[in-house]
């Protein structure tokens, strides 16, 4: 942060700075360029949202469906949800599962990234594509794919590690053990989130100017050092985006677990999407399943508050 | 000298590494399009398909509604791309660079949009659309165009708004004191420096939309209107899959995503040299 | 300015894409059916012929046909009763039907019911499925059964003459097959995945044994009655003695027949279409067709056959069809003799016992259709399936082979379960 403004500060004028300020202030120029995006949103979400809030204050189950009238119960969604056990115990998992996906992932998609803008440009273009390559596989593919890989009786992993004598995994069932099954799917998820993370931080890095490290190289500052004092300020504004982002992201995986799970899952596999969908596809009560669905969002907001507050202030600082 | 060398051989290493563990499951699927049907799952594993067949290939593309399923998906995706990268790119400006009312809550509101999970969406979207003024949208490539618009557009704000604040701003100030409009600052100036993070949203974009399953499965229903992802899902029946067919469709629609990478990467170069007219 | 300009241009866009992309309006004759993929795959011919049946009584009838899959297609059709445009005709799984039903989603067919071909020899266990008290909201479509599919070929080696004929038979010629082949760790005399749930209750019915029963107008689950508990305890032993399956997978992940294709198994539970999956060049190995065989899997009393679950499907029309005759119309086109004996021919058990002997002349078929003599079916409640989405059964399964608890104990718990889940207010 401190470096960041720094820098700008250090460029201009207190002054000028001040009679920009008043100058941007005025005017609906900043609401005709949002005016396109925000129609086309608000069009096609704002009646579907305002249905999902009505459901989850509704019983809404087949008959509903077919008149296409819900029944009022009030809260009775919510505090069924509430006094369920297993949101409760579905919801920790699901944190829990959030907090490691995105750690991983930002872990290994910066690292992935700075490698990136070290390397020459062949095997930068070879990286990236192999990146691209993953990003691209659709998820129903690449899950199957990663399933057969960590297959009871075919799977690659069994194979090799079995022949590497780390022990005999022959008929290993890597989901027998909810441990080791959440880590199998923590693993498909990372492998499937690094290439975005990585890529944009890429992206992000090449607009950082060269001349700036070099600078603190010469003056004598380590890789870590210029990561940390030099790279990482002024990557901030992304770094919190793709945090948040993959907050949102990994809070919703679902088609991993689902289709892993052989579409379906049992209790000790549910995270919340998987809950929500349930309820509402499997066991038609849409009512409650949009409650869940909802309660997932405020608790989202309620995890990702400061990433939040931290980006709406991030104009602000200048 | 020598220590550069090594530092050079060690970086080298490192990238083939990354490179083969997360190319490894694509490697398998795109190797299983070429194995005949007894070699997909094998007790030993068949790290190459020898003896390889293209009939995986043919029997994929002759599926009924392959290539109209082609049209409709790049048609889907190249609505969704430009529209998100125009849309995204000026909602990004109001954003970075002006302040004005409501200017917070928009930022939240983006943000809280794309935690509404998209399986409890699917009836309230299908009640709206199947309902809409003017005329259902459902079972239209118009609809699903729609759709996609909104799952990205918060996304590429988002993020394009971060590159923009990214730019220092005295350079729009030097084009406005040489005689260029506001706009045409914007313009002249910011979108050659934005374009890494233009590259970015727009495969982001590019692939929520290409490889989209539940919405486009849902609401299109005519065969003639399905898109890519729903035609591969037709590889899977009650009586078992043609893993090799659906591997060989599968790499089929993964490489128009590669394509589109191959012909903007040079954007991604060109953000380098932009850095140094930063500096 | 130029701001309004590039946005006038996008509004223009998108309604140039809007209009070149609007499709016709639908005409009033038309009707929209949805099928399985199986179909598709399977039998598109005889879709196409009756569609062209149809057409004959009514010129200028439009069917527009509609392949899904079975994993979202329920999801859609929700959704489309939501919006108002669900399809005329839909065929669901015979597990799927009890839920629509009870809710008054389909269209009551019982007045109608002596229109439709054959109606008087549906096959009992599809028939049930389409039935909720006591009226008839669904067609039978086709079904399969499910019969030992064996390896001829290792049967001889290991010393077996013809096909056992009871159970206790059976295990002794698999406990033959283990010491034949069964050094090889992947060998496996008979391939049981451990949440086989249909394959497992099987034993339960054969013993007599139930999942559930309805006593004094409430449900209660059965399954850790003495005759349960017996069924149970004797197929742990023959899956812990025989096979090598994954004790946490289902019958269809993988399908036992890819694994059988491989030459490590010498038997397994499959249903008829598995014969031609295991032969089909794209999936098995097509140099099992000679050694490939099929028998009805035996009673522990001796003469009988052991009860198989008739998986299928049914033609249902919803109550939001507009043109509901035109679709009943179509349904008894395409449930004709001809198109069944037509599906019959593509590897199916036929809605109706009168064609039943199309699949006994052939021998590929004729076990399976011996095997649908004995059948079992789920409680027919709406209930039912929350136990199926709570993965009841399958989690008992998993228990007592695994050994995570005894079978008393499993059973007693997967009882209680399904007692309160069956008698939870709607």
């Amino acid at each position: 942060m401190s470096a960041e403004t720094g820098l700008r500060v250090a460029a201009e004028p207190t002054l000028l700075s001040a009679r920009r300020r008043a100058r941007l202030t005025r005017g609906a120029a900043p609401y005709a360029l949002l005016a396109p995006a925000t129609i086309v949103v608000g069009a096609v979400l704002g009646y579907p949202l305002y249905l999902l809030v009505q459901l989850s204050f509704q019983k809404y189950g087949l008959p509903q469906l077919l008149t296409h009238h819900g029944e009022w119960t009030g809260l009775s969604n919510y505090t069924r949800i509430l006094h369920d056990s297993q949101f409760w115990h579905v919801l920790l998992r699901t944190v829990t599962f959030t907090a490691a996906n995105v750690s991983l992932t930002m872990l290994f998609g910066t690292l992935i990234a700075l490698l990136l803008a070290r390397l020459g440009s062949f095997m930068r273009l070879l990286l990236t594509t192999g990146l691209v390559l993953v990003w691209a596989t659709p998820v129903v593919v690449s899950v199957n794919v990663w399933l057969w890989m960590v297959d009871y009786e075919f799977g690659v992993l069994n194979w090799t590690l079995t022949k590497l004598h780390a022990g005999n995994f022959v008929h290993h069932d890597w989901f027998a053990n909810t441990l080791s099954g959440f880590g199998v799917i923590t693993a498909v998820v990372v492998w499937g989130a690094i290439p975005f993370v990585a890529i944009t931080l890429y992206a992000a890095l090449s607009q950082v100017p060269e001349e700036l490290h070099e600078a603190a190289r010469i003056d004598g500052a380590s890789f870590v050092q210029v990561f940390r004092f030099v790279t990482m300020p002024l990557l901030k504004p992304i770094f919190i985006i793709l945090v948040s982002l993959s907050i949102i992201w990994d809070f919703q995986v679902f088609n991993q677990v689902w289709i892993m799970r052989d579409g379906r899952p049992t209790n000790d596999y549910y995270l919340m999407s998987i809950y929500s969908f349930v309820e509402s596809f499997r066991v038609s009560e849409y009512g409650l399943g949009s409650a869940i669905a909802l309660t997932m969002v405020l608790v989202m907001l309620v995890v990702s508050f400061f990433y939040v507050r931290q980006m709406v202030r991030a104009g602000e600082a200048e | 000298m020598t220590r550069r060398r090594a530092e050079r051989i060690a970086l080298n290493t490192t990238g083939v590494l990354v490179f083969l563990v997360m190319i490894f499951p694509v490697y398998w699927m795109v190797s299983t399009a070429f194995k005949p049907g007894i070699d997909v799952q094998t007790f030993t594993p068949k790290w190459f398909p020898h003896p390889a067949t293209l009939s995986n290939f043919t029997d994929a593309i002759h599926r009924p509604y392959f290539w109209q399923d082609v049209k409709n998906s790049v048609f889907v995706v190249c609505v969704v791309v430009a529209l998100s990268a125009v849309l995204s790119f000026l909602a990004a400006l109001a954003l970075a660079r002006f302040r004005f009312y409501g200017r917070k809550a928009f930022i939240v509101l983006i943000i809280a949009v794309q935690m509404v999970p998209l399986n409890a969406l699917i009836i309230p979207l299908y009640i709206a659309f199947s309902n809409a003024p003017g005329g259902t949208q459902v079972n239209k490539l118009t609809g699903v165009v729609v759709a996609y618009l909104t799952f990205v557009l918060p996304f590429c704000i988002w993020t394009l708004r971060g590159f923009v604040m990214g730019i220092p701003q005295e350079l729009e100030e030097a084009a406005l004191v040489d005689g260029c409009s506001r706009f045409g600052a914007f313009v002249r100036i910011l979108l050659p420096l934005v374009a890494p993070g233009l590259v970015a949203t727009s495969i982001f974009a590019f692939i929520q939309a290409w490889n989209e399953y539940i919405i486009a499965y849902v609401f299109l229903s005519s065969p003639e209107k399905q898109t890519l992802t729903v035609w591969l899902a037709n590889f899977t029946t009650n009586r078992g899959t043609a893993w090799g067919s659906l591997m060989a469709g599968a790499t089929l629609t993964a490489l128009p995503v590669v394509a589109f990478f191959v012909i903007v990467h040079r954007k991604i170069a060109f953000g380098l040299t932009a850095g140094g007219v930063k500096g | 300015m130029k701001i309004r300009l590039v946005a006038a241009t996008i509004v223009a866009v998108a309604l140039a894409v809007a209009a070149s992309t609007a499709s016709g309006a639908s005409k009033a004759t038309s009707i929209t059916v949805w099928l399985q993929n199986d179909a598709q795959n399977g039998w598109a011919d005889t879709v196409a012929q009756a569609t062209k049946d149809f057409q004959k009584e009514h010129p200028g009838g439009n069917v527009d046909v509609h392949y899904q899959t079975w994993t979202d297609h329920l999801t859609k059709f929700d959704a489309t009763i939501a919006g108002g445009n669900a399809p005329d005709v839909i065929e669901l799984g015979n597990t799927e039907t009890t839920k629509y039903m009870a809710n008054g989603v389909f269209a009551d067919l019982s007045a109608q019911k002596s229109s439709f071909p054959n109606s008087g020899t549906w096959l009992k266990g599809l028939k049930d499925s389409c039935t909720y008290q006591g009226k008839l909201f669904c067609v039978p479509y086709y079904t399969g059964a499910r019969a030992v599919i064996y390896r001829k070929d290792f049967y001889a080696k290991a010393g077996i003459k013809g096909t056992p004929t009871t159970l206790s038979a059976f295990v002794v010629d698999n406990q033959k097959l283990m010491k034949k082949y069964g050094k090889d760790a992947n060998f496996s005399a008979f391939y049981f995945p451990g949440k086989n749930w249909y394959a497992s209750m099987a034993f339960v019915y054969d013993w007599g044994g139930k999942i559930a029963t309805t006593r004094k107008g409430k449900w209660v689950g059965t399954l850790d009655s003495p005759q349960a508990i017996t069924a149970l305890t004797t197929l742990k032993s023959i899956v812990k003695s025989t096979s090598r399956a994954s004790l946490t997978t289902d019958e269809s992940h993988p399908y036992p027949s890819v694994v059988f294709a491989k030459d490590k198994v010498a038997s397994f539970v499959g249903n008829g279409w598995e014969w031609p999956y295991t032969l089909d060049p794209k999936v098995g190995n097509p140099a099992l067709a000679d050694v490939m065989g099929a028998y009805p899997m035996p009673s522990h009393v001796k003469g009988r056959y052991m009860p198989t679950f008739l998986g299928g499907s049914d033609l249902g029309i919803p109550v939001t069809s507009k043109n509901k005759d035109l679709a009943a119309d179509w349904i008894k086109a395409f449930t004709s003799t001809s198109a069944m004996t037509q599906i019959a021919k593509a590897g199916n058990i036929p809605n109706t016992t009168t064609l039943l002997k199309v699949n006994a002349a052939d021998p590929k078929l004729a076990p399976f259709a011996e095997a649908a003599k004995f059948t079992w079916f789920i409680p027919v409640t709406p209930n039912w399936a929350n136990v199926e989405n709570a993965n009841v059964l399958q989690n008992m399964l998993v228990n007592i082979f695994t050994g995570k608890q005894s079978v008393k104990a499993a059973t007693t718990a997967a009882s209680k379960q399904i007692t309160s889940i069956l008698n939870a207010s709607a």
